[in-house]
């Protein structure tokens, strides 16, 4: 701000001097010039005077000829100084209007309000690289679970699509290259609040420079980068970054849990979902013959995954040499004769994987055509193209965003959530069923929040001073803080005792301290116990049906009268 | 040579010796001090404020605050002074005046003592 402040000063430096020269040369020539008053004797303005005079004259108010009508000396001198002076007067002004019309200038306040608010953020937050689609998603993900976001994005146009969101928190955000470590040190890399960084900006290199940078100037923190080719990948792995998001792997992986684990693929989906959203019923792709249409980056995670589940596949590949397959039937996909040298009308599932949309869909239409119920796997590139996608309906289609979101969503959220989702995917499809089974009963079909808590000092004090004294149950603290005898809709999916992690506790399981839970819930659900677990007179209600006094008086009588009570 | 600090120290000694020309002689006699000498002192003591504006060194910072101090001393001389109108003669108005451009004076001598310090600092 003060550097904002000297720049203004320096640059209004020449248009003041000009005021202040040409006043002086008025009013200076105003008071010297000769005039007669009423009573016919010689008279002069004070020089106070014809400051005024000329003041009210230079800014074009113009009051008139004050005290007496002036003689003609004083009339041509005034005729001069009002082309004297109101000439720097608007030049004065004008400077001013440039000055702050300026984009440099502009520039300048935005960052300085931007690191202004940063400064001012006193919750834990994370840093979001490049708002496309991606990050919209994840920050609108992250903004209803409570966590603060900063966002840089490049584009100005995509800045003015943030601000005209509506969130529930204020997002500080500043459209500027991440790229450079000056914009992420501004944008509270160096916060003693800040998490972590997620770089998912479209530009594969700008995200291994992020990450670079972060990994270079708090090494703490965690970072998520976006990589989609392999190179990146491994490059970004190098030097320690958190999470890798390759969105073309993660998507051949979900594949493969479709296939093999509908119930488990659907946890996962559900838990880093955006919450309050309605989940989609997904369909279970068959087993059977799959014919892939392109060998890219997509379709090779997809047949390596396919392969996994031992599902055949025939490729399509228009450049088998290039894209290294070995096996293929080469053509584009989007003719008959190619389709039907694949096997079309024996195939159980299409995927069509080029990195064309107008392509694919063509590819999935025709194949549909020969073969009307084919399981239909769309890959989607552009994102103008959505409404295109949305018209074929397709069983399952890929979006980068999507998948780049709810992978960040489940790193971002609790570290706790990351590991019950690894632990998840060991656990049999029935085990998964069951746990839905029991979610949907307790907190209904949409999206719930997940929240972790630990029990420490500072995050649950009530609960923390309560097991000194006594043990404390899980059920205990899942109690109704309005009516004990009713339990919250809130599932408990986790909890980690001295690093060791214990999925789905009993209710009657007795709680430590140091212990973290992660639950699972509605958000009403969410703020109640969070309060709760910190409040003691809601926590000796919970756990013993006893209202506690809130002054000291009343605790004194309410001791005497127990005491009474006992004697009588 | 520098054209502007050339102007930068003519203003700021002529903001100095033209308060010192208004300041001096009889405190309480009026055909002592003139109106416009008063004026001119202002006018300067404008214009050396501004050619301070924008240095960022602390130095820089001390010089504009001596300014401005200067500044508001003559400003309230000559309101004072316009505002007695046609008693602007008397003793008890041009003591006050007078008094205050004495302290206006010793805002720029410290000025200027800035200026010839930042002056022999300057090595080459």
């Amino acid at each position: 701000m003060n550097n904002i402040l000297f720049l203004i000063l320096r640059r209004m430096r020449l248009p003041i001097i000009a005021v202040i020269v040409s006043y002086t040369i008025a009013v200076a020539g105003m008071s010297l010039m000769p005039g007669v008053d009423p009573d016919g004797q010689p008279w002069r303005l004070s020089i106070f005077e014809a400051f005024y005079v000329i003041s009210y004259t230079a800014t074009t108010i113009g009051f008139g000829e004050v005290p007496f009508p002036y003689s003609t000396a004083q009339r041509m001198w005034m005729s001069f100084s009002i082309y004297l002076t109101v000439i720097p007067w608007f030049y004065a002004i004008g400077k001013i209007i440039t000055l702050f019309q300026d984009p440099g200038l502009r520039q300048a306040f935005t960052t300085s309000r931007f690191a202004r608010e940063v400064n001012h953020l006193m919750e834990p937050f994370y840093i979001v690289c490049g708002y496309g689609e991606t990050g919209s998603l994840l920050v609108r993900a992250l903004d209803k679970n409570e966590v603060r976001v900063v966002v840089i994005e490049l584009e100005q146009e995509r800045i003015n699509e943030l601000e005209l969101e509506d969130y529930q928190f204020d997002i500080p955000n500043l459209c500027a290259d991440a790229k450079l470590p000056e914009t992420l040190l501004r944008a509270g890399l160096k916060n003693p609040m800040c998490q972590g960084v997620a770089a998912l900006t479209n530009d594969d290199h700008a995200n291994l420079a992020i990450a670079v940078a972060v990994k270079l100037i708090s090494p703490e923190l965690r970072v998520l980068g976006r990589a989609e080719t392999e190179q990146t990948a491994s490059n970004m792995a190098s030097f320690g970054t958190d999470h890798i998001i390759n969105p073309y792997t993660i998507f051949g992986d979900h594949l493969a849990m479709e296939v093999h684990a509908i119930g488990t693929y659907l946890l996962h989906e559900w838990l880093t979902g955006v919450p309050g959203e309605s989940l989609k019923s997904p369909i279970c792709p068959p087993i059977g013959k799959w014919i892939v249409c392109g060998y890219g980056r997509f379709g090779r995670s997809v047949v390596q995954n396919l392969e996994l589940e031992h599902i055949s596949t025939t490729i399509i590949e228009a450049d088998p040499e290039r894209t290294g397959c070995k096996e293929c039937i080469v053509g584009n996909g989007t003719e008959k004769e190619t389709l039907q040298q694949a096997g079309v009308h024996d195939a159980v599932g299409i995927v069509a994987g080029t990195n064309d949309d107008i392509n694919n869909l063509s590819i999935v239409m025709t194949a549909r055509e020969m073969n009307p119920d084919l399981f239909v796997v769309l890959r989607k590139n552009k994102r103008f193209n959505a409404a295109l996608f949305e018209h074929f309906k397709a069983d399952i289609t890929m979006e980068p965003s999507d998948i780049i979101a709810h992978e960040c969503l489940a790193n971002m959220i609790s570290p706790l959530l990351a590991q019950f989702l690894s632990l998840v995917r060991l656990q049999t499809n029935v085990w998964a069923n069951s746990l839905i089974q029991r979610l949907v009963e307790t907190v209904g079909e949409n999206v719930p929040e997940t929240w972790a808590i630990s029990i420490t000092q500072e995050n649950t004090p009530a609960l923390f001073h309560m097991l000194a004294h006594e043990p404390v149950t899980l059920a205990d603290i899942l109690r109704n803080p309005n009516h004990r005898e009713a339990s919250l809709a809130i599932v408990p999916l986790m909890i980690l005792r001295n690093h060791q992690p214990l999925l789905l506790p009993e209710a009657d399981i007795a709680l430590e301290r140091g212990d973290r839970i992660l639950f699972c819930g509605h958000d009403n659900a969410k703020s109640t116990t969070t309060y709760a677990l910190s409040d003691f007179k809601t926590m000796r209600y919970m756990l013993h049906d006893q209202q506690l006094a809130d002054s000291w008086l009343w605790r004194q009588i309410k001791r005497r009268k127990s005491a009474n009570n006992v004697r009588t | 040579m520098n054209l502007e600090k050339v102007i930068f120290g003519f203003f700021i000694l002529l903001a100095l010796t033209l308060n010192f020309g208004f300041f001096i002689g009889d405190i309480d006699n009026p055909h002592h001090h003139h109106a416009y000498e008063l004026y001119v002192a202002i006018v300067v003591n404008l214009i050396a404020t501004v050619l301070k504006f924008g240095d960022r060194t602390h130095i820089g910072a001390i010089h504009l605050a001596t300014s401005l101090v200067a500044d508001l001393q003559l400003i309230a001389a000559a309101i004072l002074w316009a505002a007695a109108g046609a008693n602007g003669d008397d003793p008890s108005v041009i003591v006050s005046v007078v008094s205050l451009s004495g302290g206006a004076l010793l805002a720029n001598i410290t000025s200027v003592v800035l200026l010839i310090a930042e002056t022999i600092q300057i090595k080459r």
